[in-house]
C-alpha cells in the first residue's frame, strides 16, 4: 500500500539524521567545544558558535516533556489514526525531539513518563523514530 | 531617548467582518486603510509610511498580497514600507522608528485576510516535514503542548480557561460587530465544545475571520490637531524567545511577556496598579492566562482564583478583551487589541464602553499584548488618553 502521510525531504543540514534513521540509529550533532547536543541541526553550535562537530548516537530512551492529543486531522493521511498523540521527548543525553507516542491510550499518557524508541519503516528509503511507554 | 507619550494612534479602520464571502484579502486591506485615513480626518496624500501585518499566502487565485500591491491599490508610494512576514510583532516599533527618525509623519498599519471564506484554517505548517511526518500541524497543537506542560507545572487547565472563554463572550454579546454577538456561552457550553487538539477545545481556540483592520500613527503634536481625543503610546516593549515550541523550555512561562511587559511598564513609568483594562492577544485561552501571569497579575497557578467571580467580565475589576477579543469578536492579529484599546480610550465603544455603562472604571490606561509563532514573539503596548 502506498504510504499516505508526508515524507521527509532531507537537506544538507539534516541528511545525516535521516540516513541514521534508515539504520535505526538516532543521531545528533554534538559540539566538540562546549558539548551541547543540538536539534534542529545546524552548521554551528547555537551556544558557543563553534563549528567543530561530531555526530553521536543516543540510546532512544527518555521521558515525555509534553504531548498533544489530536482529535482532528489536518492532513488526510492521519484521519485513520485519530485520536493520535504527538509528544516532545526529553531524550537521555539528547535534545527535545518531536515524535509520536504509539501503542498507548491517550488517557494514560502523562508528562514525565519514561519512554523508549520504536522504529517504523515507512518506505524503503525512510524510517521514523517513534516512542512507546516503558511498561 | 524615552518615547513615552510622544506618539499617538489617531485613526482606526474597520471593514465588514466575520464570514464575508467573495472578497479578496487585498480588498480588505484597501478598505481598512482608507477607513483609517478618513477616521483620522486625514487625506491619502498625508500618509508616508505603510506597514502590512503578517503577509499570508494568498487564496483563491488572488495575486500575492504584498505590501507593494496594497500600496499600489491605495495609490501610495510610501517613504517607508515594511515587508515583514509571518509572526514578527514589530509593526508599532517600526512605525515609531520611522516617525522618530523623521522619515515619516503619518504611518498606517494594516492587517487583512480572507481565510474563513477562502478555506484556510489553522492547518498551516504542512511544509515543515520534521513536524509533518509525525502529524504535527498548525498552531493549536503547539499551544496544546504548551498548555499541557503548564498543567503539569502549576495549577491550570479547563477549569481556569472556561472563565476566559465565557468572560470574553460576555463582552462580545455587547459588541454588535462581534462574530459571536448573538451567541451566549455558559460554562457547560464550554465543556461541551469538542476537542480540537487536547487539552484545547474548540472554545479555547480563536475565531477565523475574513476582514481587515488598520490604524494611523503620528506624533502627539499632530494628534492634537486632529478630530479624536489623543490616545498616546505610553510604553512599548518586545521580547522574542524565538525557539520552536518543540525545543522550548518556556512553555509554562516565563514567556516573552515577562521581559516585554517589564520593558513597556518601565518606559511608561507605571506599575500594574495603574492599568485600568487589558487587551490581551488571545489566539487561545491559555495564551491569555500565561500572558497575564507573566505580566505579574497573579502567581503561577493562581489564575483560577484570579479569574473567577467575573474579574475580566463587564462589571469586573480588571476588564480583559472588551470587544470579545479574538476568541469572540474577530481575529485581526494584534490589531484586534490595539484598535479596541484605542476605541475604549476615545470613548467610542457604545454598549461595551468601559465606565459607568459597564460598571467598570473609566479607563485612562490600557495595556495591550501581541504574541506570535507558538509563544515565540511577544510585544506589549501601553496606551493612555492624554
Amino acid at each position: 500500500m502506498v504510504y499516505q502521510k508526508p515524507l521527509p525531504k532531507p537537506n544538507a543540514d539534516d541528511r545525516f539524521f535521516w540516513e541514521g534513521c534508515k539504520e535505526h540509529k538516532l543521531l545528533f550533532q554534538k559540539c566538540l567545544d562546549c558539548g551541547l547536543v543540538r536539534w534542529p541541526p545546524s552548521i554551528i553550535c547555537p551556544n558557543c558558535h563553534s563549528n567543530a562537530t561530531e555526530v553521536i548516537e543516543v540510546a532512544g530512551r527518555g521521558k515525555i516533556y509534553t504531548y498533544a492529543v489530536y482529535h482532528q486531522a489536518y492532513h488526510p493521511g492521519f484521519e485513520k489514526d485519530l485520536p493520535y498523540v504527538t509528544a516532545v521527548i526529553e531524550l537521555d543525553g539528547g535534545p527535545h525531539f518531536l515524535s509520536n507516542l504509539i501503542d498507548c491510550e491517550p488517557d494514560e499518557v502523562k508528562c514525565d513518563m519514561p519512554v523508549e524508541i520504536v522504529w517504523e519503516d515507512i518506505t524503503k528509503e525512510f524510517s521514523l523514530p517513534k516512542f512507546k511507554l516503558v511498561r | 531617548m524615552n518615547l513615552k507619550d510622544k506618539y499617538a494612534i489617531v485613526g482606526l479602520g474597520y471593514t465588514p467582518q466575520g464570514r464575508v464571502p467573495d472578497r479578496t484579502a487585498s480588498s480588505f486591506h484597501v478598505e481598512a486603510i482608507s477607513n483609517a485615513i478618513k477616521d483620522a480626518g486625514l487625506e491619502k496624500k498625508d500618509i508616508d509610511g505603510l506597514i502590512c501585518y503578517r503577509h499570508f499566502p494568498s487564496l483563491g487565485g488572488e495575486p500575492d498580497v504584498t505590501p507593494y500591491l496594497v500600496a499600489q491599490q491605495i495609490g501610495l508610494a510610501p517613504k517607508a514600507m515594511s515587508q515583514e512576514a509571518n509572526c514578527a510583532r514589530s509593526q508599532l516599533l517600526n512605525a515609531l522608528g520611522w516617525l522618530e527618525a523623521g522619515l515619516c509623519n503619518y504611518v498606517v498599519i494594516s492587517y487583512a485576510h480572507n481565510p474563513l471564506s477562502g478555506g484556510r484554517f489553522f492547518g498551516e505548517g504542512t511544509d515543515n516535514y520534521t513536524k509533518a511526518v509525525f502529524g504535527q500541524f498548525g498552531a493549536t497543537s503547539g499551544y496544546a503542548m504548551a498548555a499541557r506542560r503548564a498543567m503539569h507545572t502549576f495549577n491550570t487547565g479547563p477549569e481556569t480557561w472556561k472563565y476566559i472563554a465565557v468572560g470574553q463572550r460576555k463582552w462580545a454579546n455587547l459588541n454588535p460587530i462581534a462574530m459571536m454577538h448573538d451567541r451566549t456561552m455558559t460554562f457547560q457550553n464550554y465543556y461541551d465544545s469538542r476537542w480540537v487538539v487536547e487539552p484545547l477545545r474548540l472554545f479555547d481556540n480563536c475565531l477565523v475571520s475574513d476582514g481587515g483592520r488598520a490604524c494611523v500613527v503620528t506624533s502627539v503634536e499632530r494628534a492634537r490637531e486632529l478630530r479624536h481625543p489623543v490616545v498616546s503610546i505610553m510604553g512599548i516593549g518586545q521580547h522574542n524567545p524565538s525557539c520552536e515550541i518543540e525545543q522550548a523550555t518556556h512553555m509554562a512561562g516565563p514567556t516573552g511577556a515577562k521581559i516585554s511587559g517589564m520593558t513597556a511598564m518601565e518606559m511608561a513609568g507605571i506599575t500594574l496598579d495603574d492599568i485600568d483594562a487589558c487587551e490581551i492577544y488571545d489566539c487561545f485561552t491559555y495564551t491569555v492566562e500565561i500572558t497575564l501571569q507573566d505580566y505579574g497579575f497573579f502567581n503561577p497557578g493562581e489564575g483560577e482564583d484570579w479569574f473567577k467571580d467575573g474579574t475580566i467580565e463587564p462589571g469586573g475589576r480588571m476588564p480583559v478583551n472588551t470587544s470579545g477579543g479574538q476568541l469572540s469578536e474577530a481575529y485581526y492579529m494584534g490589531l484586534t487589541q490595539l484598535t479596541e484599546a484605542t476605541m475604549q480610550l476615545m470613548g467610542r465603544c457604545g454598549e461595551r464602553q468601559l465606565g459607568p455603562k459597564t460598571n467598570t472604571k473609566t479607563p485612562e490606561i490600557i495595556l495591550c499584548s501581541d504574541n506570535g509563532g507558538i509563544l515565540q514573539t511577544h510585544s506589549t503596548t501601553i496606551l493612555r488618553r492624554l
